[in-house]
């Protein structure tokens, strides 16, 4: 019998790219909650970003191609679990980066430290810096988007509209 | 399915409030008065349905069962197939969006309700709803700020603008009143799977309301009484039932018609 290795698993999942933001891919996101194997079977929990990201059946749909293509894989199960819930504060260096050089301003500072930031939005130290010319004269204009987890945002110094990655 | 036992009962109580102001707020989409509104109240729409969709899940799951091993077809039953009757949300929900000052005064008053009922639930005995709970109340931040925000700008704008969101608020308070009807299992979850009663949700959420509203010199429900510094509503005010026991307005039965038109057209259908 093939014992799959978890490892490669994990890789394979780590790489899925998220469908609307190609550049950054799950593992960046810090999506992946635990990849556990028992001989063929293995099972992903994955932790969702926004509950009402629309591209998450996308992402379950493809976590379970890339697990597919590692040898010795009989059985996938791809779950989605809310404790602990998602964080933008789990997104990684890389993905900042990523989503930086991709337009959208990655999230500033940490969301969960600040008090009472269970109920309110903390108010930012510093105002979120433009992806195009990293000026810090900006300011937030909607916080909707054309995705659940992005908000709109305005640069005075080059005057563009820019999308941010949204705290959670 | 048994729709009758008390943690499904308590549940539908705020997965339907979800799904139907999803729905109402739906219904700005390409109508709200700027691009940022328009697609603000798109977002709001979509969230609230799919946060009627995970509680929907947890009532499928059972107590301890499997959140992430329900079946999608049985959360659109349960949230498109049941009769108008058997909805349990409140009845402010299912009113037409009417103008955006009704809109607006609708949206401060639910988004506020949902996140006080959002922080109790994370106390619940029963993990899933408490997780499910911790992890939409922090989604819910954006709600919040939203309704904070254009109900501070909209009442500081003119004094027309003024007006005619206190108008908004006089209309919808008397029915807003009703989110903090306790639903007929209240005897059977208060202390297991909630912590407090709705009363006691009520009066948090009327603490948190009303002192913004008096600062903006907008209307308060004539309900509304404060007991020393606490807001509360006279006993026997949820004495007649009404949303949370599924008795709803006619506007119930024509949104019921359209919002499950497609799932009772084609049922099973994914889409």
């Amino acid at each position: 019998m093939t014992t799959v290795d978890v490892d490669a698993i994990r890789d394979a999942v780590a790489s899925v790219p998220d469908p609307e933001l190609p550049p950054v891919t799950v593992g960046m996101l810090g999506m992946i909650h635990e990849v556990s194997v028992d001989g063929g079977e293995v099972v992903v929990t994955l932790l969702p970003t926004f509950a009402g990201c629309p591209a998450t059946e996308m992402i379950e749909r493809d976590v379970r191609e890339a697990v597919a293509s590692v040898p010795g894989v009989e059985h996938i199960d791809v779950r989605f679990v809310y404790d602990p819930p998602w964080s933008s504060d789990r997104i990684s260096a890389e993905g900042h980066d990523r989503l930086r050089d991709f337009g959208i301003a990655p999230p500033v500072g940490a969301t969960h430290d600040v008090p009472d930031a269970v109920r309110r939005l903390p108010i930012a130290a510093a105002p979120t810096p433009c992806p195009y010319c990293a000026s810090t004269d900006t300011a937030k204009e909607s916080g909707f988007g054309p995705t659940p987890c992005r908000a709109i945002h305005y640069c005075n110094a080059c005057r563009q509209p820019f999308e941010a990655f949204k705290h959670l | 399915m048994n729709l009758d036992d008390p943690r499904t009962v308590f549940l539908l109580g705020i997965a339907d409030d979800e799904l139907v102001t999803g729905h109402r707020s739906s219904h700005w989409t390409g109508f709200a008065p700027s691009i940022e509104s328009d697609l603000a109240f798109a977002t709001l729409a979509q969230d609230e349905i799919n946060h009627a969709d995970l509680w929907y899940q947890v009532v499928l799951a059972g107590r301890g069962g499997d959140l992430g091993a329900v079946d999608r077809s049985d959360v659109d039953r349960l949230g498109l197939g049941r009769e108008p009757g058997q909805y349990r949300h409140a009845i402010v929900c299912e009113r037409p969006p009417t103008d955006f000052a009704y809109s607006l005064a609708r949206h401060f008053l639910y988004d506020h309700f949902d996140a006080v009922r959002l922080d109790v639930l994370t106390s619940s005995n029963d993990p899933d709803i408490a997780a499910v709970a911790r992890k939409l109340r922090h989604e819910e931040r954006y709600h919040l700020e939203h309704a904070d925000t254009w109900v501070r700008k909209v009442a500081r704008a003119s004094l027309e603008a003024h007006d005619q969101l206190a108008e908004g608020f006089a209309r919808v308070w008397p029915e807003a009143l009703w989110l903090a009807e306790p639903t007929p299992a209240e005897a059977d979850v208060v202390g297991d799977l909630v912590p407090v009663g709705a009363s006691e949700v009520g009066a948090r959420w009327l603490g948190d309301v009303v002192p913004v509203l008096e600062e903006l010199e907008l209307p308060l429900a004539d309900d509304v009484a404060a007991t020393g510094d606490v807001w509360r509503l006279p006993d026997g005010f949820f004495d007649t039932p009404r949303g949370r026991h599924g008795e709803h307005t006619e506007d119930w039965t024509s949104a019921w018609e359209e919002m499950t038109h497609l799932h009772r057209a084609h049922p099973g259908v994914s889409w």
